[in-house]
């Protein structure tokens, strides 16, 4: 056999790279942009803009420092993530296998069609008084809040990733007599990794939307409770707090959700 | 009984047992999008016996690949019978192996992985699992490269990857679409005298489809020449040359040249082409 096997040799699998090896330059432009952005806000106050509107980088630091010692911070950021995270991990948990439901049974879809789209297209945190009367003004109502405002991204996604799976390799098995049992453990489940990675990080910020809509509206802790108790008592710094904390969470969910990529993508051609 | 009576036996069974596969005037339609009824195989019929290399020429939409769909049991045809050892292929468990032009490995999967889908559907003990990958993986010369995924190799090598898991899957047909279709002319002919390898072998009944006229030849028992839509048999020539064969010296045979240039006139392809 004197095929040349030089020709055919590549370079061997690629180590993924870590966050650990992050572009030194990039990550020093990065904070330089984040502390301009917080001087240009703690200038505006020198300037004569009311801090009773925009509060200032400093007053933000200063009440976060003091909530976290008294406990309070964590207590509220503890109570919005729980919230969300049950949500998001509810709405995976429902909205995978009812997106896949979709694709297998084709025509059970079709009827339902216009019905999963008219509740896709309603906003759903104007579902949000309704869920208070309904599940209560505490954990669980945040917890449905979230759920539906997640659960059509994994359903929609899901089944949009199977609308392009391959099908010589489906037929492939086909032939092969596979069980459907093994062809959704070696081919289906896999397949959707990106397509449910890819909910994922949308789902994070939606999940938070309702936690925090349903928190605004009615209830006794978490940070939507927190901005909304500050807001009505014109304490701007504690909404800016509030907002802060949130966009640390959001953050954080988010670089869970890359490092998730980078683990489950390391097949696909770069 | 002596030696020559047991062969004559043998002989005898052989020639009582239906062939390996039976289509016996297959008709096949397909809903046009204007909701017309195309005709893509009309009255296809033919034998093929068991180890027989055959190959399956014609242009491009003859139905050529229908034909494998329908062995494989993919595809039911609208008229005919279809059967493999006397056998209708529906109801049939035959081991049929499908390997198509696109190399269609899980993306996800390591060259491992991949061969193992082959020897996992095929039945075999886990345990004798390791094993017979360690073998495909050597006699496809893939060593080194059991952990690579299908994006990191060449297409020649994720054709052979694909080879090792119909090879692991053991089927008693070989149903091969235009595998080495895809490939450069250097590293298809490497393939071609791969496939040889393996045929020659485990002598599994094949059916070859191809666009490559030279290639069908030099692998070949017997050629089936199907004329354009709808597809009838045109011509079923027989290459009675020798074997084993070597590619390179036989396109200096001129019985392999004069059985090119039959498959070339029975297409008709350059005429058309020249008008």
């Amino acid at each position: 056999m004197a095929v040349s096997d030089t020709s055919e040799v590549l370079p061997a699998p690629r180590r993924p790279s870590f966050a650990g090896s992050l572009d030194v330059r990039l990550l020093r432009d990065r904070l330089l942009v984040f502390f301009a952005f917080l001087l240009l806000w703690e200038a505006a106050g020198w300037f004569g803009i009311n801090p009773l509107w925009i509060s200032s980088p400093w007053a933000v630091a200063e009440r976060m420092y003091q909530l976290a010692g008294s406990g309070e911070l964590f207590l509220h950021m503890q109570r919005t993530l729980t919230e969300a995270a049950l949500g998001l991990i509810l709405a995976f948990a429902v909205g995978v296998p009812l997106g896949i439901a979709m694709a297998r049974y084709r025509y059970a879809h079709s009827v339902a069609e216009p019905f999963i789209m008219a509740l896709y297209s309603l906003p759903r945190v104007a579902l949000a008084p309704l869920f208070i009367i309904w599940f209560g003004i505490d954990l669980f109502s945040k917890v449905m809040m979230s759920f539906s405002t997640v659960l059509f991204i994994f359903m929609l996604n899901v089944h949009e990733g199977l609308k392009t799976i391959d099908n010589d390799l489906l037929d492939l098995f086909r032939t092969m007599k596979a069980p459907r049992h093994y062809v959704l453990r070696k081919v289906i489940l896999p397949w959707l990794v990106p397509w449910v990675i890819a909910s994922l990080r949308i789902g994070i910020g939606l999940a938070l939307i309702g936690a925090v809509v349903a928190e605004l509206i009615g209830s006794s802790a978490g940070l939507g409770w927190y901005i909304e108790h500050s807001a009505g008592r014109l304490d701007t710094t504690g909404v800016f707090t509030g907002l802060v904390s949130l966009t640390v969470i959001a953050v954080a969910g988010n670089i869970i959700v890359a490092r998730l990529e980078k683990r489950f993508s390391s097949w696909r051609p770069s | 009984m002596n030696a020559m009576d047991r062969n004559f036996v043998a002989d005898l069974a052989t020639s009582f047992a239906p062939p390996k596969i039976a289509l016996s005037n297959i008709h096949v339609r397909f809903p046009a999008p204007d909701g017309k009824v195309v005709p893509i195989l009309e009255g296809v019929s033919f034998d093929v016996p068991a180890g027989q290399f055959v190959s399956i020429v014609g242009p491009s939409g003859c139905g050529k690949s229908t034909l494998l769909r329908i062995v494989s049991g993919l595809l039911k045809p609208a008229a005919g019978e279809a059967r493999i050892d006397g056998q209708m292929i529906a109801e049939n468990g035959e081991r049929v192996g499908f390997m198509f032009q696109r190399d269609t490995l899980l993306p996800w999967g390591t060259v491992e992985d991949n061969i193992r889908v082959g020897a996992e559907l095929s039945g075999v003990p886990a345990s004798a699992i390791p094993a017979r990958l360690q073998e495909l993986i050597a006699f496809l010369r893939l060593t080194g490269f059991e952990k690579h995924r299908p994006h990191q190799l060449s297409g020649g090598m994720r054709q052979r990857v694909a080879l090792g898991r119909l090879m692991a899957y053991e089927p008693q047909i070989y149903l091969l679409d235009e595998p080495f279709g895809a490939l450069d002319s250097q590293t298809k002919s490497a393939m071609g005298r791969e496939l040889l390898k393996v045929w020659a072998r485990h002598r599994r009944s094949v059916l070859f489809v191809t666009h490559d006229i030279e290639e069908a030849v030099t692998l070949s028992d017997r050629v089936i020449v199907i004329s354009s839509r709808p597809g009838r048999i045109k011509k079923d020539i027989e290459i009675d040359l020798e074997r084993p064969r070597d590619p390179a010296s036989l396109r200096k045979n001129s019985r392999f040249a004069d059985y090119v240039e039959e498959v070339w006139a029975a297409l008709d392809v350059v005429r058309d082409l020249d008008v």
